[in-house]
């Protein structure tokens, strides 16, 4: 007779937490005008993503929109192609655009297969260099979000997302901004084409290039985005990054006939190469990092009161913050509100147990694992550290913290970033209590 | 391409391994032949109800989620109306974690009483944030009604009334385990850093002990061919109209499928499709359009939907949109049009092979679609519509009589503020 199954016990996994993470590096180089090129040969397709990145994001704008508006409106038509034409000529070859534009960059990236490198690179070239903004296509474009930004406000979630980083930022604030109805019918032509002239330059613009990448591919790059002259790169908004945040520490904006508030609650915290920002983050996913965390085990798992919570932390270039969000039964705001101090509360007076650490950090080391996985999971990676001026060692003393970091420490941090007094709080909803 | 291996327990669960060693994770899905069409008609939303108990603790384990991320792995699960699906990475070392954890929940769960009141509560929350705290949100519970008069597609997954979950009790919980979860109703998918060895191993200690189960054989009732124009008016507090068209079609392996697939992408897919140019662009009647499948695996849906511009009738909208799809139904497509919709399905494709997570779930799929190897053979049937296909599908497809119209009418505002 064999023995009997046990399955009452993990099997063991002796290796794991001893093994070492391979951490796949950018390779980089220039091309001949000087725009830097980073790249990562892997994966098992033929598949590429080129992300070209300019620092051309909606805190350089002097007018609202008019950042996301110039990104958007890149394949909307160029000198030689209307949008139509654009797309069809992508289309025809499976490659696809993505165009974004954040707080502090804009990009473009095109996807493809390598075999229709040669059909998709001159598209991408002159949506990059040659758009023309064309005023029907501006119209559409600008009339339609409206129509959607209204939409959007109608839900709380959004509503908060919004209001909270006005909240601890400031309205004036360039990470503070919340977008208005009107502000739709103040954009115009002129604008995106000024901003786009000024910020899309050949001295803006770095390359982030990721899937089956070869020497061939990085010779065609430099044919069509190593030529343009680079003249001095574009200043920079000369913004105040000071945060100037709320007064009030409560916030409440009502919305009728909700039947649940959305909760927003958080702060401002560091910059990305601050010595807490590996700590901070641990702690951040004890709290609402993850799906065992505490406040969906208390708030979702223990109270029902909803679908989801978590917490998060967000690094800018130019400040760092907090916020935790979720949206529950409007009946039980009140009573979630009061569980969620708890929670931070009890960060700050009662240690971490041991194998509740113990499970954050392997956890955390699989996380890590399956954020590295895949060619374009690397560039991401990648595109994380150098966006806040910061090499692969951020990565290793992450995964050194793995292993090192105590519960006393977490506790510090909770203490030095948690306390109740230092924390905003937004209810979007009907009612609070 | 996918390669695999396959194989069949004596218990019947049948097992496939994808092998990829480009990653240094694995990942374990779990598909169980179960749906929301499966569920009594006084008890709808239970498959979905029951996808949450499935984390409350199995029958040795108290807390899946705990052991999987001490392990280093993440897990999710959904439901469809045919089907429900769990599926787990983690760091490929770790693998016989997996198989610990989903081999118990399939033995059995711990059927906590706990837990079972915490999840109805959790789903009352995951209903009103999803259908009724949302705008627009509740033409999902509207559009299956008007659509299925039979078939049990006409209520979705959460359920046609949230009563149903409200009063749900353990013995409904413990009835629809013993049903549906067994291993002879799944197919368990392994892909990532792993040999087929190992998993037949694993598959021998952890789930050949499973005893087989008895479950229902399917005989859902069959939606007669509609036959006349449907129609549903709704009133909502919303800052725009939409207008919904949704036609029956083929099923999931049906030639309609495919041919329904190249033809959403040829009419709303980009900037470059038809009811985008037309509609969007030069008539301006719209903010935005699109039209997709459901992939169902009894006859499915084709929906056509927009949201109006301020000034624009529901009925000038409707009649627009049937012009246009009266052009497609009358005429076939051009060579190049229906060789871009194909180029971007296998483009599409190839991007959705980099998972491992997507291969294992893919695979389980076409599995219980009667072979997985038609996971390889998708791209090859979707270039084997011809234009003469496309015009055929559409003329049959396409059609008022076929076709069930909601209009979700903005309210007007009583004061402008």
């Amino acid at each position: 007779m064999p023995t009997k199954l046990d399955r009452k016990t993990m099997p063991s996994i002796p290796t794991f937490g001893r093994d070492k993470i391979e951490i796949i590096h950018a390779q980089n180089f220039s091309l001949p005008n000087g725009i830097p090129v980073y790249y990562i040969n892997a994966g098992t397709q033929d598949v590429i993503k080129i992300e070209v990145i300019f620092r051309a994001g909606s805190r350089e704008q002097d007018v609202p929109l008019v950042a996301g508006t110039t990104n958007s409106m890149l394949e909307e038509g160029s000198k030689k192609h209307t949008s139509e034409e654009l797309a069809s000529l992508l289309d025809y070859y499976g490659s696809f655009l993505e165009t974004s534009s954040q707080n502090d960059y804009a990009s473009v990236t095109l996807y493809t297969l390598g075999k229709h490198l040669d059909k998709a690179l001159p598209i991408l070239e002159e949506i990059i260099k040659e758009p023309s903004f064309p005023q029907n296509e501006l119209e559409i474009y600008l009339h339609n979000n409206k129509q959607r930004f209204l939409v959007e406000e109608q839900k709380v979630r959004v509503v908060a997302a919004k209001n909270f980083p006005a909240l601890l930022f400031g309205d004036s604030h360039p990470y503070g901004h919340r977008t208005r109805l009107e502000e739709f019918d103040r954009v115009k032509k002129a604008y995106l084409e000024a901003f786009h002239k000024k910020y899309y330059s050949a001295g803006n613009c770095s390359l982030i290039i990721s899937g089956r990448v070869n020497d061939v591919l990085l010779n065609k790059i430099g044919d069509y985005f190593g030529k343009d002259k680079i003249t001095n790169a574009a200043e920079s908004a000369n913004h105040n990054y000071t945060p100037q945040s709320a007064k009030e520490k409560v916030n409440f904006i009502p919305k009728k006939e909700a039947m649940q508030s959305a909760i927003r609650m958080g702060r401002v915290l560091f910059l990305k190469n601050h010595a807490d920002a590996i700590p901070f983050q641990i702690l951040n996913t004890v709290l609402g990092g993850y799906f065992g965390s505490r406040l969906m085990s208390n708030i979702r798992e223990d109270k029902g009161y909803t679908y989801g919570i978590s917490s998060s932390v967000t690094f800018l270039q130019h400040a760092g913050y907090f916020n935790i969000g979720s949206e529950v039964g409007s009946d039980v705001c009140e009573a979630a509100l009061v569980e969620i101090y708890k929670e931070l509360d009890r960060l700050c007076t009662e240690p971490i147990p041991a194998d509740e650490l113990q499970l954050v950090k392997s956890y955390l080391r699989g996380n890590f694992m399956r954020s590295m996985d895949g060619p374009f999971a690397l560039a991401d990676r990648f595109k994380h550290i150098w966006l806040h001026n910061m090499d692969y060692s951020y990565y290793e003393n992450y995964v050194k913290a793995l292993s090192t970091i105590t519960s006393a420490q977490l506790m510090e941090m909770a203490n030095k970033y948690l306390h109740k007094d230092s924390i905003y709080e937004l209810v979007v909803g009907a009612k609070k209590g | 391409m996918i390669d695999f291996e396959r194989f069949t327990l004596d218990n019947g669960l049948k097992v496939i391994v994808h092998r990829d060693t480009s990653t240094p994770m694995a990942c374990v899905n779990v598909l169980y032949d179960v749906g929301a069409r499966d569920e009594d008609s006084e008890r709808t939303g239970f498959a979905h109800l029951f996808e949450h108990l499935m984390f409350g603790g199995s029958i040795n384990i108290p807390d899946f989620d705990n052991v999987l991320q001490q392990a280093g792995g993440e897990n999710n699960a959904f439901t469809t109306n045919d089907i429900t699906n769990y599926y787990l990475t983690l760091p490929a070392v770790n693998l016989e974690v997996g198989f610990w954890l989903e081999s118990d929940r399939m033995l059995s769960l711990a059927f906590s009483e706990k837990s079972l009141e915490v999840q109805r509560n959790v789903v009352i929350e995951e209903f009103k944030q999803s259908y009724l705290n949302q705008p627009y949100g509740d033409i999902w519970l509207e559009i299956p009604k008007l659509a299925y008069k039979v078939h049990p597609y006409l209520w979705p997954t959460i359920g046609k009334n949230i009563d149903h979950i409200k009063y749900a009790v353990m013995d409904d919980v413990k009835a629809f385990f013993k049903k549906f979860y067994c291993p002879n109703n799944a197919i368990l998918c392994i892909t990532g850093n792993v040999t087929v060895e190992q998993v037949k191993a694993l598959c021998e200690k952890w789930f050949a002990p499973i005893p087989m189960g008895n479950p229902p054989k399917r005989n859902l009732p069959v939606e007669p061919p509609q036959t006349q124009a449907r129609k549903l008016e709704l009133e909502r507090d919303v800052p725009a109209s939409a207008i919904y068209k949704v036609y029956h079609m083929g099923k999931r392996m049906d030639k309609s499928f495919y041919t329904m697939e190249l033809l959403a992408d040829i009419l709303t897919d980009g900037n470059a499709s038809r009811l985008y140019v037309e509609l969007v662009k030069n008539q301006k009647l719209f903010s935005e359009i699109n039209a997709f499948t459901y992939e169902s695996l009894d006859p499915g849906i084709f929906i056509v939907t927009g949201k109006l511009l301020d000034g624009v009738t529901l009925e000038r909208a409707d009649e627009a949109i049937q012009t246009e799809l009266a052009k497609i139904a009358s005429a076939e497509v051009q060579k190049d049009e229906l060789e871009k919709a194909k180029n971007k399905t296998e483009s599409q494709h190839i991007f959705a092979e980099i998972s491992i997570l997507n291969k294992a779930m893919n695979l389980a799929m076409f599995e219980l679609l009667g072979d997985a190897d038609n996971a390889n053979k998708e791209t090859e049937k979707f270039f084997s519509v011809t234009e003469k296909d496309m015009l055929k599908e559409a003329s049959t497809v396409l059609k008022e009589s076929n076709c069930s119209t909601l209009y979700y009418r903005s309210k007007p505002k009583a004061n402008a503020n």
